[in-house]
Formats: structure tokens, sequence, C-alpha cells
């Protein structure tokens, strides 16, 4: 039997997910090793092979594939343990890295620091070159100058290099002249230029890239050696795919040339897996949420497509790579209540992170966080917390809310407790009315899918703020990230800007930008990545705006609209996106319209893997209670015992009635007075509103259908 | 009638969620650089008397804005508000700031009762007036610099009064205009819708009731940062100087700020009377100047609601310079922001100490118009990459780089080079920070920058308005003033030009190189006492120099 792999590995678990050809699924959780996370990588397929009951080497002789998602490169943004980087610029612009167009996130705060520099500024060396606006080099770079600045590089031990000039997104020649020169003279030294990274207009968005590029490369390179080295020692015989930060994966060989797309190589599988399942259940658009110990990330699926920004930064660096769009807000378990000096209370953004943690987790945790809240409200079971492998102090977490807050509150623990889930659930309700309204979309359109383990307590109240009135809890609820790695197709973005109006637009540059980008997606995913021809496809976009804004909108096109130059229908659907996004379109007026940037995306499908429906047996849902348990529900402001079930029996096709409570071995699924739950025939949950499906489940199919768009 | 101070907190992040959608409307459907780069706007949401629940300013200079505004309009009109009403107003001298921001008004009904406001003010690229964009360093009085629209009603119970619209416009030199006051009035909509079904949601009683308790709650915040200033009466005294009429002119400005207590009052009736000029501010400027100073000194995380601004006094005389009287020419008066902030900052110096900062960088600023060679189209460009200097150091930290004047505080991002590159045809040459820039001290003030454009094209007009060119700026408690603002053309033929600090100058020739130095922050502290290795830092990095290292912070040899 052969399997597919998917493999994520974030800064506590290693999430592992194998897919069997004939579709059975194998799922596990094991701790990270930070040090050196290529060994939680191998142990992680060895216990799995234990669940799988058979001997390591066979197993791992039978993967086919795994697709990896990897924090290496987050982690050395969020931490700032990259590389020693040196930085070689035009000059009179030594400072541009730095200055961030000079802005300062909060302006009422003077202690507000700036970002520290991935390159302090003795490192930020200029040279007498220039290109003109238009890509005339108006002075000639000399390679003899550099020969200082190596000369300093040695010295100074610096690990990576990365080149950066003014306009060469119009004419890259002397970047590489720099580069060759560089990579000959600099043996060992990781090098990278800006128009290998992101040939595009706008300097202050590519030198920042760059910059990022060649601060991740080293340790990103390092960790891929170790990694394949390991598999290779353990004979693993399959392909290792990387996961971007597009929702889409990559051969290693790849990722080492432009190391800046995997920053979100983790985050960016959820949505992936998100566009999976709606697209599996009937429908086109979805939301992802998806609720961690420090953070919640939400994310959206328009139209079966992950939605994609350049807009991304990583701890205020400006990475302008297409990434998927994904909003990071401070709500997670671990966000602690706190009193502002009017005497209302807070939650987070702050963390007690996993260590200490909570106040329950009973590690030294002083301040009440929302895990304490959902301890008390009844949501978690202090016993069956992860299995039950961590026992958590009800006690101490009523304590903590009471001499931090509650006393100074006037109110009782329950009740503080209970005003800690109001509002961490209206923080989070906002971080997706960010990701949705904030760009055009009506949330209630969209299926709600809820990944994480804390997430599913917490859904059915950020839904009812929003009016969403169903959401989705995926069997694979807990591991969703690795799950969303098998579900990645291969991808490849490619660039040129092309400023022009469209009135001057010429026709043979145009179609040139678009036939020589065909051709290098043509060659990484057919000659490098193997991928058959009738499985490649070709997905241009273009950067436009009307004359004279400021904000331009990516529009996706065809390739049969590109080559046959159908710019009138282009016109045509611009002036329909803009009025989405914005309310309005400067059609009427005739206003004229401008390029910046072709865009073309390069897709070669990848095998997904089929899950079983796994229907064979099920058995009664009452025979699945576990116990009966006071929580509280929300409607009525007030604790009531209700029916826990187990949610790891195989209930499926179960209708059950709100209020209760389901248990997972790692997810937990509150189903509060105003809706029932569902159970399809995958073991996933379905949480919807009484209201809106008056006679439960078996109209479900049909009016999801109205639902669905 | 029982208050769930739980939703006390819920209504707070519910409003201020309800602005930033706003103000995310206007930045992406704005056209004007003014507007949706530089983001010189406010959207604010206001109850059925005038009080703020809310507002998000983009430019701290706009903190004050909007609501005496909004108490103009409400006392107008008197019952004489329907739903579906839009109100526009920008006239100084019914409690506008500037000529050039316009501000929109919508009246936000429940029941058919009135319960709120959205609102919307934004910088308009064209005002009417003399001159394009509405600086006009010649001007004398109001008419010479905008038209004034005191409160009038341009949608009338959803209708539009196109005879209303027309007579505006026509007053207006570009079309951009009305498509930005559109957008505002998009905005102001989605303000009303949500703040709509908000009241909805809970009902008009609790929401009165709650929102009166985050009024409390706030006001209890700031009373509770003024206590912790010592009472007492501070002095403190600045200048402006060239009105741009009288060269060598200059201006004082002197506040006297009483602490008693949970009560602040700022008094600038010593202020020199107004110009002859454009250098006159108007109450609600200096308002907003000295609300945005103060909230430097305080906690950063107190809700800009009510609450925040009533235990401030201000009391600013009409006639002063801070206040002129009617129908003086004011454009330039939020620029005066910066000398309100420094004789705030210096007379709160000794009361708080750890609070205040060195002197900010005022603001030097050019603006271009030209038509582009490339496309024959004319373009207007702010340089705004060449008018940030530095901010202060306090207490513990140095100042910011590059941050630009107080009143935006870093909320004005610089053009990228190369975009600037295709929209203008200038060429730029240099943008960097200033090596000795930053004011000495132990802890240090923020870089300055110099900037060197080559400027292209045969008929580039460039209009100059600033200050900070004759005094530098101060350091506080044995910490260094900065370098001056310098902005000087040197042209193809070797001759040089060093322009007013306010001034227009018509016909730069092809080839014209622009160089221009914003000067860095006050130093704090005696720079002596500055940690070496940050010393060193500073030497290795090349932003302090080796000479200046052993002169001022007493590096050995």
């Amino acid at each position: 039997m052969k399997y597919n792999a998917g493999i994520d590995i974030g800064g506590t678990f290693t999430d592992l997910i194998c897919v069997s050809s004939k579709g059975d699924t194998l799922i596990h959780k094991t701790l990270s090793t930070p040090e050196d996370p290529s060994i939680g990588f191998i142990n992680g397929i060895r216990e799995i092979a234990a669940i799988a009951k058979q001997p390591f080497e066979t197993f791992i002789a039978s993967i086919d594939t795994i697709v990896h998602g990897t924090t290496v490169a987050t982690n050395a943004l969020l931490t700032l343990k990259g590389a020693k980087v040196a930085l070689i610029t035009t000059k009179g612009f030594r400072d541009a890295l730095e200055m961030r167009r000079g802005i300062r996130e909060e302006q009422y705060n003077n202690h507000y620091k700036n970002v520290v520099p991935l390159v302090p500024r003795y490192l930020r060396f200029t040279i007498n070159e220039r290109i003109g606006s238009e890509g005339n080099i108006i002075s000639k770079l000399k390679v003899k100058d550099l020969l200082p600045l190596i000369q300093k590089i040695i010295e100074e031990k610096v690990e990576s290099v990365a080149i950066c000039f003014m306009n060469s997104y119009k004419n890259p020649i002397h970047e590489k002249q720099a580069l060759t020169f560089l990579r000959k003279k600099l043996p060992g030294v990781f090098v990278t230029a800006s128009f290998e990274v992101l040939p595009s207009i706008r300097f202050y968005e590519r030198i920042s890239t760059t910059a990022v590029s060649a601060f991740v490369g080293p340790i990103l390179s390092t960790y891929l050696d170790n990694l394949t080295q390991k598999l290779a020692d353990n004979h693993f015989k399959g392909s290792l795919l990387i996961m971007q930060s597009n929702g889409g994966v990559v051969v290693p060989e790849q990722v080492r040339k432009n190391p800046a797309v995997t920053v979100l190589s983790g985050p960016a599988a959820a949505p992936t897996a998100g566009a999976f399942y709606s697209k599996m259940l009937g429908y086109k658009n979805c939301i992802t949420v998806d609720m961690g110990g420090t953070s919640f990330d939400a994310a959206l699926v328009i139209e079966n497509q992950c939605v994609t920004s350049t807009e991304g930064a990583i701890n205020r660096y400006r990475i302008a790579l297409p990434s998927l769009d994904i909003i990071t807000i401070g709500a997670g378990g671990g966000s602690i209540g706190w009193l502002n000096n009017g005497g209302l209370l807070q939650m987070g953004p702050q963390s007690a992170g996993a260590i200490p943690g909570p106040v329950c987790y009973d590690k030294g945790g002083k301040i009440p966080a929302c895990t304490d809240a959902d301890l008390i409200l009844g949501y978690l079971n202090p016993d069956f917390f992860a299995g039950g492998k961590l026992k958590l102090s009800k006690t101490k977490a009523a304590q903590a809310i009471k001499e931090v807050l509650a006393s100074k509150l006037g109110l009782s623990v329950h009740e503080t407790a209970a005003g800690m889930f109001r509002i961490i659930n209206s923080n989070m309700a906002q971080g997706v009315r960010e990701i949705s309204v904030e760009r055009g979309y009506d949330p209630r359109e969209f299926l709600f899918i809820v990944a994480g383990g804390a997430g599913s307590i917490h859904a059915s109240e950020i839904c009812k703020e929003l009016e969403i009135p169903m959401f989705l809890v995926p069997n694979v609820s807990s591991i969703f990230c690795a799950a969303g790695m098998l579900m990645g197709d291969l991808k490849h973005d490619y660039i040129r800007s092309y400023f022009t109006s469209f009135k001057q637009l010429d026709k043979k540059i145009f179609l040139s930008c678009f036939n020589e980008m065909k051709a290098e997606g043509i060659h990484a995913l057919h000659d490098e990545e193997g991928v058959k021809h009738n499985r490649i496809s070709f997905h241009p976009i273009l950067d436009m705006r009307y004359a004279g804004q400021y904000h331009e909108v990516q529009l996706e096109t065809s390739w049969e609209e590109i080559m046959s130059f159908n710019i009138e229908q282009v016109f045509e659907r611009f002036h329909k996106e803009h009025n989405r996004q914005f309310g309005y379109s400067l059609k009427e007026e005739g206003t004229e319209m401008e390029l910046i940037n072709l865009r073309l995306r390069v897709l070669g499908k990848t095998e997904k893997p089929k899950f079983l429906s796994v229907n064979t047996e099920f058995i009664p849902a009452e025979s699945a209670i576990k116990e009966f348990r006071k929580v509280y529900i929300p409607e009525l402001n007030r604790m009531k015992e209700v029916p826990v079930y187990d949610g790891d029996k195989p209930i499926f096709g179960a209708l059950l009635n709100g209020p209760c409570m389901i248990e997972k071995i790692t997810t937990s699924v509150f189903v509060s007075e105003n809706y029932d739950c569902m159970v399809d025939d995958y073991g996933s949950f379905i949480v919807y509103e009484k209201e809106k499906f008056p006679q439960g489940f078996s109209l479900i199919h049909k009016t999801t259908e109205a639902y669905a768009y | 009638m029982h208050i769930d101070k739980i939703l006390v907190s819920i209504f707070q992040r519910a409003f201020k969620s309800i602005t930033d959608e706003m103000s995310i409307s206007l930045t992406k459907t704005t056209r004007s650089p003014i507007l949706c780069e530089a983001k010189d706007f406010v959207t604010g949401l206001y109850d059925a008397t005038g009080q703020m629940l809310e507002q998000t300013e983009n430019l701290p200079i706009l903190s004050f804005s909007l609501g005496p505004v909004c108490r103009v309009i409400l006392e107008q009109y008197g019952n004489d508000i329907s739903e579906g009403d839009v109100i526009i107003h920008n006239d100084v001298f019914s409690m506008g700031n500037q000529n050039n921001d316009v501000a929109i008004f919508k009246p936000i009904f429940y029941n058919k009762e009135l319960v709120g406001w959205s609102a919307a003010k934004g910088h308009q690229a064209d005002i009417g007036g003399a001159v394009q964009g509405g600086y006009n360093p010649n001007a004398t009085e109001v008419w010479q610099e905008a038209i004034r629209i005191p409160a009038v009603k341009i949608v009338e119970k959803g209708k539009l009064r196109k005879d209303v619209w027309n007579l505006i416009f026509a007053n207006i030199r570009l079309q951009m205009v009305q498509e930005d006051i559109k957008a505002q009035i998009g905005a102001c909509t989605l303000g009303e819708r949500r703040l709509q079904a908000f009241v909805t949601k809970y009902g008009l009683e609790v929401f009165d009731a709650h929102k009166q308790a985050l009024f409390d709650a706030t006001e209890k915040m700031m009373r509770a940062e003024i206590k912790a200033i010592p009472d007492g009466v501070y002095k403190g005294s600045s200048m402006v100087y060239y009105d741009g009429k009288h060269v060598g002119s200059k201006f004082p400005i002197r506040t006297e700020i009483t602490v008693k207590n949970e009560e602040i009052i700022f008094d600038f009736s010593k202020s020199s009377t107004q110009t002859k000029g454009f250098v006159n501010g108007t109450y609600t400027s200096t308002c907003s100047a000295i609300t945005l100073t103060f909230l430097q000194i305080v906690n950063p995380n107190i809700p800009h609601n009510e609450g925040m601004i009533k235990p401030l006094k201000y009391i600013v005389p009409e006639g002063t310079i801070l206040n002129a009287s009617y129908p003086a020419a004011t454009t330039f008066g939020n620029h005066l922001c910066p000398q309100v902030a420094d004789a705030i900052f210096k007379a709160l110096g000794p009361a708080v100490p750890e609070k205040v900062t060195g002197g900010w960088n005022h603001l030097l600023c050019s603006l271009f118009t030209g038509n582009h060679p490339k496309t024959g189209k004319k373009y207007v460009d702010i340089c705004f990459l060449g008018m940030k200097g530095g901010s202060g150091a306090l207490k513990g930290d140095d100042g910011y780089d590059h941050i630009g004047m107080i009143d935006a505080s870093g909320g004005v991002l610089d053009q990228d080079y190369e975009m600037y590159e295709q929209q203008t045809p200038h060429m730029v040459l240099q943008h960097e920070y200033l090596c000795d820039s930053g004011g000495a001290g132990q802890w240090r003030g923020g870089l300055g920058t110099v900037t060197q454009i080559m400027l292209k094209g045969n008929d580039t007009t460039m209009v100059v308005f600033g200050d900070g060119d004759v005094e530098t700026n101060y350091g506080l408690f044995g910490g260094k003033g900065s370098l001056l603002n310098k902005i000087e053309l040197k042209y193809a033929d070797g001759k040089k030009r060093i322009p007013m600090s306010k001034d227009m100058i018509h016909g730069i020739p092809d080839n014209t190189l622009y160089k221009q130095i914003a000067g860095g922050g006050g130093g704090y502290g005696n720079p002596k006492k500055r940690n070496k290795e940050k010393v060193l830092q500073d030497v290795k990095n090349e932003v302090v120099s080796k000479k200046a290292a052993i002169n001022l912070y007493g590096l050995k040899k």
C-alpha cells in the first residue's frame, strides 16, 4: 500500500497525516524538536508507522510523497535569529530598508520602537551605478568597485548577501553582473538579488523582500540539507515537497532559490484545506479560522480558490510576494484578561504562552487566560484535556479570576469568566470582519470552517455576532494544516512590471512578458519538477487601477483572454471588480486605466488523496454520551446541564440537539442552546442554527445550496 | 438602569471597529494622494448631542476636528434634521480647522429618533481660492484661500441637492474632489448602517446608558493620568518665524498650563496677536494640537471618546495667532502644531520629566507642480519623503528617526522612489539618514534626512511652506538641539537659490538640483552619560561621527 503524508511542524507540536491509496487516514501529533526540527519529523513518521502496525523501514519506503510545512523561516523572523546579512544597493539609498517609508504605527506612543533592521547600517553598502526610470543605463556598474565591499564582507564574517538596485525591475543587468561576481568571489556565502526574488516596481517592497530572503536563506538551506539527508538515510524514496506562503507546493531546490516563499509555510495550509473541504461538501466559498494558543488566524476561499495578497508582513518585516491573505490577531487560549485604567475588562493580545501558560495548567501562571474562563464555564473537561495528558486545576483558575478580575469588577467568578468569553469572542469576530467585510465580502455567504483545538468552543458565538448561520468542524480539525498540505498544487508565481496607461499599451511587450513567464513556468514545473504538460495550467493576473489612483486591483484573467488581447473585456471586468471592492466604478466617467504589473501563476495539478467516507459501522448517538455537565449557555446567560458526547466514537450521521458538548481527544465542540449539530459521513461536525433549519439535518443538503453562494 | 460592565467593553470595541472600517473604506476609495497615501482624514461617530463615541484619526492633528462642527450643526438645524440628510462643512469661522479639510456629517436615526452621527473629514486636493491646492503664501483673507462652506445640506432626505452641489463644485478646480467627497459620503453611510444595526440590537435605553458608562470610565482614566501630574502652574513658550509677508517677522507662542487635581487648563492667551499673512491658527486646529501633544504624555491606550477630552480645558482667545478673527487667512494654521507642542513639552518638562520629549523637527515642505513630459499631463506632488525629520528623545528612549512633524507622528508615508520616478519627471538621487542630525543626549534625538532630487521638465513650480530654518529645536535636561531645516535649488548653470520658508517659485528649469535637509529631533539628558556601547554602535553605523562622539559624547580618542 502506498501513502501520501502531510507534515506540519509548529512551535509545540509536529502534526502528521498519512492517507493511503485506499483512502485510509492516519493522524498523529508528536512533540516538536525546535533545536533541529528534522528530528521530530522522523520521530513522527516512526510513531505513525507504529500506529499503522508496520515496521518503520517498510512504512517510510511506502510513502510516495511528503508535503512539508515548516516554521523555520517564520521563527527566524519572529526571533531575529537569521543569518548575518550584508546589503548592497545603489548610491544614495542606504537607508530605505530601515526607514520603512517613515512610518510609526503607534502615533501617540513615544516609546514605540522601529523594527531592528535585518541588515544593520554598517553592513549596508552602496555602490556607484544607476539605471534610469525607463531602464536606461545612466551610470555604469564597475564590478571592481565591489572588491572593497567583498573585503569587508569577508572580514565581518557575513553569511548572506542581498543585492537590490534602483529600477532593476526595468533592467536587471547591473544586479546580474554583481550577483555573478559576488557568487564567484564569495563561495560558501548565500547571495541573492532582487530580480530573482521579486522583479517588480516599488523599491521599498523589493529591498525588504530581498533582505528577508537573504536573512532566512542560509538557515533554511541548512535545515533542508539535514532533512533530505535524514530522509535518504532512512531509505525514503518518494519525493519531498515544501508548502509555500501562496498555498502551493514546490520542490526543495526551488525554495533554496527564493527562501522568502516559505515565511507562511505552515498557516497557508489552513485555507488550502478549507478550499478542499468546502468543495467536497459542495460549497464555493468558505472562511477558515484557526484558534491556537496565542493567535487566531482567519482566511478566505472564494470560488474554491484561496485568496492571495501581496500586502503581507511578518513581525513588521514587509514581504511583497504573493501569499495567502491571512489575518492574525492576538486571541488564543493563552490570551490574558486584564482591566484598563478605567476598570474595563480586556482580553489579550498578550498571551500567557505555553510556559507558564494559563493558570489552570498549574505551572506557575498567575494571570487568568481564556482557557481558564473556558474551564470555569464547563467547556473544558479538567480530566480530559489533550485526552487526559494534562490535568487542569479548576480551583486555581477560579481563584485567579477572582483575585485579578472579579473582585475589582464586583462580579462573581462565573460572571467574570462569561465576560472574558464574550469579549474574546467579539475580538475574534472582529478578525473575521476584517478578512471579509473590510475586503468587500459578506461573511454570511461563506461556509465557516473551524480548525484548531479551542476554536470550536468559541465558534457559535463568533458566528452569532456575524449572523453566520452554520459552521463546520472537520474531523481533522486539530491537524487541519497538515491535512491541507496534501491538497496543495505545485505553484509558481511570476511577475513583470510594465507601468503604462492602456492607451499606450504595446501589444508586443505585453504578450512577450506573458510568454516569457510561461516559459519559465514550464521549465520549473515540467523540466525540474517532472509535471506532465497536460496537468500544467496558466493563470494571468493584471495589477490595474484608474489613472491617478494609488492602490491597484489585482484582476484575474484567463490565458485565452490575454492571448486574444481582449482588452475591452478586461476593462469591463475591472469596472465590476472595483465596484465590488469599493462600492463604485468610474465606467461612466470614462476614466483612463493604468497597468502596473503583469503576473502569471503557473499550477501543476497534483494527485489529491481520496478520503473514505466511514459510514460502514456506526453507533446510535445516545450510547456515546459520556456524562452530563454544567456549561455556560450564552443565550440564557447562565449555567445549564448538558449531555457530553464522545466525539471519537463512530456516531456518523447522528443529529445532536443543542445545547450539548462533543469531546474528542484533541478538540471540544460546544453546541449552544440555539444550535443543532449533524455528524457527517466523514466524522466532521456541522453545527447550525435551529431556526434556520427547523426540520433538522434532512433539510441541510437542500438548504445549503441557498447558503452556499 | 443596570450597567453590564462587560457590555461597556464590547461597546468600546464595536465603536472602534466601525470608525476603523469607515477609515479603511476611505483609504481605498479616495484618489487624492493626500487622502489615500498621507491619510489626512478622520472618521468618527457621535451621539445625538454631538458627544464623541469614537474616532479614527489617521493623523493626530485631526484629533479634535469633528466634535465642535457636530455641535455647530446641531445648533444651526435644531429639529430640522431628517433621516437621509447629508451635511457638508469646511468653514473655519464656524469651528472648521482648515479650509481644505471638508467634513461630511450624516445623522443616524432609530425608530424615527435621532440617535447619533457618522462623520468623515478629509483634506481636499483643492478648495478654490487663488491658488490650486489652497496653500497661498500671499493670502491675507479667507476668500483668497478657499470657498467657505458653512454647514449646508447637500443631500436632503436621501435626495441630492444638485443645485447646491453644483454651486460648491463650480468653485473647486479638480473633478477629483467631487469623487473624494462621494467617497466620504460612502464612508458615513457605512458608519450609519453599522451604528443603526448596533442600536437595533441593544435597544436605545441600553445604548444610552452604556455609552454614558463608557464615557465615565474613559474620563476616569484621563483624570487618573492628570492626577499623576503634580499640581501647579507651568509656563512654556516657542517661536513662529516669518508670516510670508514680512521678512524677519516672528511671533511668540506662550502657554500657561494649570494642573489642579484631576483637571488641566491650557491657556494660550499670552501668545502673539494674529499675523497679516496666512500663518494663523483656528480654534479647532489649535485645540487639536494641544490634544495630540497631551495624548503623547499620557497612556496611549485611552479610548478616544468624549470622556477623554472632558477633563481638558482650552483657553485660546480670538484675535491671537492661534485663533485668528474673521476674515483672516489661516491655511498654515495646522503647521503651528509643532510650536504649540514645543511650548507644552517645555512647560510640563519640570513637572513630568519622564514623559516629555526633546523638540521634534518642524515641518518644512515643498510642493511641485508641472507637466509630465512623458504623458503631457499635469502632476501635483507633495514631497513627503524630503520633509520628514526626527522626533525628540525622551527618558529611556532615543527619538524616532525620519518620522516627520508631530502633527502626523509617523502617519505620513514617503513616496516609493520608483513610483515617484514614474509619476513625476524627476529623478531621486539621494534619500538617507544624515550623520550627526540627531540632537546629542543621553538619549539621542531621532535622525533627520538628506534628500536630493534632480528636477526635470522645463516649467516646474515649487511652493514652500514650513518653518524650522531659523532656530534649532531644543534639547532637554542637558540634551542638545539638532540641525536646521534647509532647502536649496542649484540650477544647471551653477547658481543657487534658497527659498523662504513660505515661498512660491515659478518656472524652475530642467536639471535643477533640489536639495533638502530635514533636521533631527532634540536630545534628552547629558550626552556624556550616554551608554558607551550605544555611542560606539552609532559611530559604527555612521549616524554619529567620530568627531561628535569625542566632542559631544566624551568618547576617548
